[in-house]
């Protein structure tokens, strides 16, 4: 029987890069190391936790090379790198090691210059003399990145109940709004991208198709960003200028790698990872003042939705159409904009933690993280990360101090 | 005219179905411990994790699990758009993605999800023989 980490650390810090979205007019394209830099030396402004105090770094993969160009040498070294949830789950790492005794303070950080390096990765082009099956088998069969296996899962829920893709356009308009609300959205107005908000349903059905169902505006954008988020231990976490946001609940879970082995096309793992977090914090959706859902495509959020409880089956995109997850709503999801109209560098699991932290921590609203509407009154918030195609989830339940 | 979609490489366990495709054969992997067709080929049952797999050959026939028409496509892919890309749920078992042959990619609701296919073969390369699946006239 696992212990109960129960709020055994907090998230104390949230903060971002200096510039995200398309840096371009900065001159030079910015790094992803420069991303990540930038977000850990301004949340270790914003708590007054000096970067030498860090004893555990978590990241996709750079954990070695920050702690090496920080100067730093920790003890607890976590490299998981399964998507775009990698940052939840690497926050339920961070809890479980602080619950350990093993550190007390953690940094998870994030950068990836997804604007400024689009097209310079390896495309997925698979290395000569070795393969993985699944891979080898689906390879021939026309399929582009995430958008052209989304929309399998798409079709799938449409089959199933019905629902057509109007339904999760509503998905996109409602995440225009919250943009609206926020001078670092890439979407924030048309003035900032003649796809900024608002738009309608009419918008989203007409936009260029990319794979059908799925038109460019069900689909998230591709910008740079970094972030990073500290946690610690609570008698810390209590001693800060920052405000705690306790740990409730965390859970991570995986249904499949390759979207070949997606039993059910239209659930996700999240269904586990959040019956595991909601168990440890002794809450349910039920509970949820807020959520802040993976949005790389419409489906994504509708569907996961379902899976954390805060919708019936099927009935996912019913919180966006009939306004509750927008601005004024009762169950306000995605308050940043969401990778539909923020911020979504290819691993958005981050921007869904920094958002979190200061809706709850009560810095939503200031000019640099938003405007007037965009702080909510939520206390509790799920958040609910999806990496792969929709295989591996990672689900917080955060809770304030009120 | 060449073949100019993605070619797979071949991995070390799964030339049984590269060696069946020549033949216009859909050759799939079976544990000889359960019984069981599994789809994409193991090293190990994903069901009952034995490790002992023959390779039957398959009867060819499915249905349309879930389909999507791709309009943004690169390479040999680029030309062909728009085109359907399906799950086929096996006869046997499990599940093969593939581009669906025999449908109206302009009109994605004349496409049914439960319609029978039936594979064929494309021959990319001499060492390759890639499936596709064709729904069948009616279903």
């Amino acid at each position: 029987m696992a212990a109960n980490l129960k709020n055994a650390a907090a998230i104390v810090g949230a903060a971002e890069s200096n510039e995200i979205g398309y840096p371009e007019e900065r001159g030079p394209k910015v790094t992803s190391l420069q991303h990540h830099i930038e977000a850990i030396k301004n949340v270790s402004d914003l708590t007054g936790i000096p970067i030498s105090d860090i004893e555990g770094v978590f990241s996709t993969g750079w954990s070695q090379q920050l702690a090496e160009h920080l100067g730093i040498r920790p003890h607890y070294l976590d490299t998981t790198t399964v998507g775009g949830c990698s940052f939840q789950v690497h926050v339920h790492h961070a809890l479980a090691a602080i619950h350990a005794g093993i550190i007390d303070i953690a940094l998870v950080s994030h950068g990836q210059a997804g604007w400024s390096y689009r097209g310079a990765g390896g495309g997925g082009r698979p290395v000569a003399g070795e393969i993985d099956p699944g891979t080898e088998m689906t390879i021939p069969y026309g399929v582009f990145g995430a958008p052209s296996n989304y929309a399998h899962a798409m079709v799938r829920h449409m089959h199933r109940f019905g629902t057509t893709p109007e339904d999760f356009a509503h998905v996109s308009v409602v995440t225009r709004q919250w943009a609206m609300l926020n001078p670092r959205a890439l979407m924030f107005s048309k003035d900032t991208n003649p796809f900024g908000g608002p738009i309608t349903v009419q918008d989203v059905m007409e936009a260029r198709l990319i794979a059908w169902p799925l038109t460019l505006f069900h689909c998230c954008l591709v910008t740079d960003h970094g972030g990073a988020v500290i946690v610690a231990r609570p008698e810390i976490a209590k001693s800060l200028r920052t405000r705690p946001v306790w740990i409730a609940g965390a859970g991570e879970s995986m249904g499949h790698q390759n979207m070949l082995e997606m039993e059910d096309f239209t659930a996700t793992s999240a269904s586990r990872s959040s019956a595991i977090a909601y168990e440890m914090a002794g809450l349910g959706p039920q509970d949820m003042e807020m959520a802040m859902i993976y949005d790389s495509f419409t489906i994504t959020a509708a569907m996961t939705a379902e899976m954390l409880g805060l919708a019936p089956r099927g009935k996912g995109y019913t919180l966006w159409k009939e306004g509750h997850a927008a601005p004024g709503g009762r169950l306000p999801i995605n308050t940043n904009g969401g990778g539909l109209s923020f911020n979504h560098s290819g691993m958005y699991g981050m921007q869904l933690l920094v958002e979190a932290y200061r809706q709850l921590s009560g810095t939503a609203e200031d000019g640099v993280h938003g405007i007037e509407g965009k702080q909510t009154n939520a206390r509790t918030c799920v958040v609910n990360g999806t990496g792969g195609t929709l295989s591996t989830t990672g689900t917080l339940v955060l809770a304030s101090d009120e | 005219m060449a073949y100019d979609k993605p070619i797979p490489p071949k991995g070390l366990h799964t030339q049984p179905f590269w060696d069946g495709a020549k033949e216009g054969k859909l050759m799939l992997p079976r544990c000889t411990s359960c019984n069981r067709v599994h789809w994409y080929p193991r090293l190990i049952c994903p069901f009952c994790h034995a490790t002992e797999i023959e390779w039957i050959e398959g009867s060819g026939e499915g249905r349309i699990h879930t389909f999507a028409v791709q309009h943004r496509a690169f390479g040999g892919w680029a030309k062909e758009v728009p085109y359907v890309t399906a799950y086929i749920d096996l006869a046997e078992g499990d599940r093969m993605m593939t581009v669906l042959r025999g449908v109206d990619a302009e009109h994605p609701e004349t496409i049914e999800i439960g319609a029978k296919v039936r594979v064929e073969f494309e021959e990319a390369d001499e060492d390759t023989h890639i499936p596709f699946w064709r729904v069948a006239e009616t279903s």
